[in-house]
């Protein structure tokens, strides 16, 4: 019998395979690709065309295109929403038995939640920027910020979506049912979506629904991505990006915990 | 003595109000398989998860290749291969792609992963379809990519729960065969069964649990010794001398049944048999067959299982 054994392997690596793991099933799984990619392209598609004629409003500066308003805002949604699938990820990936193999290797078990939120990051990277493309192209995005601006409110929505993924990896790990984690995310989600600046101007809003916008985080999230885009007054950048910073670092430590107990 | 390669002492696991398991202890030499046998709730896949380090046990100790499961961990993982009830596969990926993951995870350069994986899907004759979702494969070849899964870092120790649950029996045969193969080459290996051919045929030593304790444990004929009395079966020529041969073996002290032309009786040695085979001569009654049987596992385990 070959003497030779392996006795694992440095957390660089770890990371680094389970994370090329994640991507590979995502790529291999074309359905998965076709509806990450319809499921933005619709709601801009929709979106953009129900609510064209609000820009006729006091409330819109003149001149602002639907788009040009609507694509930051729905950058953040579609990362809000992608980081959902991290943790309905997880919750698969214990079921189908995978994290059980991956539980009895000599691994660091965290780093199966960070390549998770990594690879899930990436996708949700090349969604948005798919999004920015087709806004471009069909619906005449053309922003004030221009490239630059628009990347930057990319980065921005990303951060909040790899911030908001560690949260649903925490439910994920504590919860361990991908159907709770659905209704959880969408009860969670919508509110949160349309009780926001994204859509219209919180000032269009009937005035308990322009209360409830205001304490919204994503209302913050949107604005700041809005104002990278649009190159105005530059707010609540620093302040978005550390509130995602804080709520990864918090949801980071639950996951940990709630994965490290037994299956 | 040879090395032990699994030693639990005295482990018990407590789920709540449960006692899952209550202060088992086994030993398990090197190169050896020992088979656990026992109903569903026995506690055989918590004594297996406690000594994968997938739970900690709430009392007692257990060592798995010389390291602590709790304390040295990192350790054992990196010596052991688990099949669990379920295969634990990542469906969308390649058979192929499932193993070098894994080698990967393990150390293994991407080199060195593929060779391993190679080496092993052909092993386990699944070269045709290694470059297949693991969901394109039926649920034989499941049990075998996760067999070959548990089997990527060459494991000292192999821990098979109740691994030909639900497969076919010419999967299972193959199963047993493969396993009779890694043992063979000097893995010792821990089984899980509720079948009992499975145990006889694969386990050098048995422990019966139940409710979470060993009821008993020894050789499969120990066990068989222990519980079961061994029978004389007489299968006689013509049906007009059962009658006759019933009476000689009452009359050296036997306790015969009959039905149809075959009389069984239980015996307390081999020697009896000669001394059956006499009696029935003396009496000129013709024998076509005469056998000395083994109680069979069944016998052990209902009588333990369900003390």
């Amino acid at each position: 019998m070959a003497t030779m054994t392996w006795q694992g392997t440095n957390y660089g690596t770890q990371l680094m395979v389970l994370t090329g793991r994640s991507l590979r099933k995502f790529f291999n799984t074309p359905a998965l690709i076709f509806f990450s990619i319809l499921q933005p392209l619709i709601m801009l598609t929709l979106f953009s065309q129900i609510f064209s004629s609000i820009t006729s409003t006091a409330n819109f500066a003149p001149g602002m295109t639907y788009v040009n308003y609507l694509l930051p805002a729905i950058l953040v949604n579609t990362a809000m929403q992608s980081s959902l699938q991290s943790g309905v990820g997880l919750v698969t990936d214990m079921k189908d038995g995978v994290i059980a193999r991956f539980r009895s290797l000599p691994i660091r078990l965290s780093t199966v939640l960070l390549a998770r939120n990594l690879s899930d990051s990436v996708r949700t990277g090349g969604q948005l920027l798919l999004m920015i493309v087709f806004g471009v192209l069909v619906f005449g995005f053309a922003p004030a910020g221009g490239v630059l601006g628009t990347l930057a409110a990319m980065g921005l929505a990303l951060a909040v979506g790899w911030a908001l993924s560690w949260v649903f990896l925490a439910i994920g790990a504590w919860v361990r049912n991908a159907e709770l984690m659905q209704s959880i995310g969408f009860l969670a989600m919508f509110p949160l979506m349309f009780a926001s600046s994204a859509f219209v101007p919180t000032a269009a809003l009937p005035s308990w629904l322009q209360a409830v916008a205001n304490v919204n985080p994503l209302t913050y999230a949107v604005d700041a991505s809005r104002s990278l885009a649009l190159a105005q007054p530059v707010t609540g950048v620093v302040g978005a990006l550390v509130t995602s910073l804080t709520i990864a670092v918090i949801g980071a430590a639950f996951a940990i915990r709630g994965f490290r107990r037994p299956l | 003595m040879s090395e032990l390669m699994i030693e639990a002492s005295n482990v018990s696991k407590t789920f709540g109000d449960v006692r899952a398991l209550d202060g088992v202890s086994i030993t398990v030499p090197k190169g050896s398989v020992l088979g656990l046998l026992g109903h569903n709730g026995a506690g055989k896949t918590t004594l297996v998860n406690l000594l994968t380090t997938m739970l900690p046990p709430t009392d007692g100790e257990a060592k798995v290749a010389g390291f602590d499961v709790v304390h040295q961990a990192h350790q054992v993982r990196s010596r052991i291969g688990l099949t669990g009830q379920f295969a634990a596969v990542d469906e969308a990926l390649s058979g192929f792609d499932n193993l070098v993951l894994i080698a990967r995870l393990l150390g293994a350069s991407k080199r060195q992963a593929q060779a391993r994986s190679d080496e092993l899907m052909e092993m386990f004759d699944l070269t045709d379809a290694a470059k297949r979702k693991a969901k394109t494969y039926s649920g034989g070849m499941r049990r075998r990519l996760d067999l070959a899964a548990s089997l990527v870092g060459r494991p000292e120790v192999l821990f098979l729960d109740e691994p030909t649950t639900g497969l076919d029996p010419s999967s299972r045969l193959g199963m047993w065969e493969i396993v009779e193969k890694l043992v063979s080459d000097g893995t010792t290996v821990l089984l899980t069964t509720q079948y009992l051919d499975e145990a006889d045929r694969l386990a050098d030593s048995i422990t019966v649990l139940s409710q979470g304790k060993v009821v008993a444990s020894g050789t499969s004929a120990e066990l068989k010794a222990q519980v079961g009395q061994r029978t004389v079966t007489v299968t006689l020529e013509s049906a007009s001398e059962v009658h006759a041969a019933c009476d000689a073996l009452t009359k050296i002290g036997m306790h015969p049944v009959s039905e149809g032309l075959t009389i069984t009786t239980p015996v307390a040695a081999t020697r009896d048999l000669a001394t059956i085979v006499r009696a029935l001569d003396d009496n000129g009654l013709e024998v076509h067959d005469i056998a000395l049987g083994e109680p069979t596992l069944d016998d052990v385990y209902l009588a333990l299982a369900a003390a």
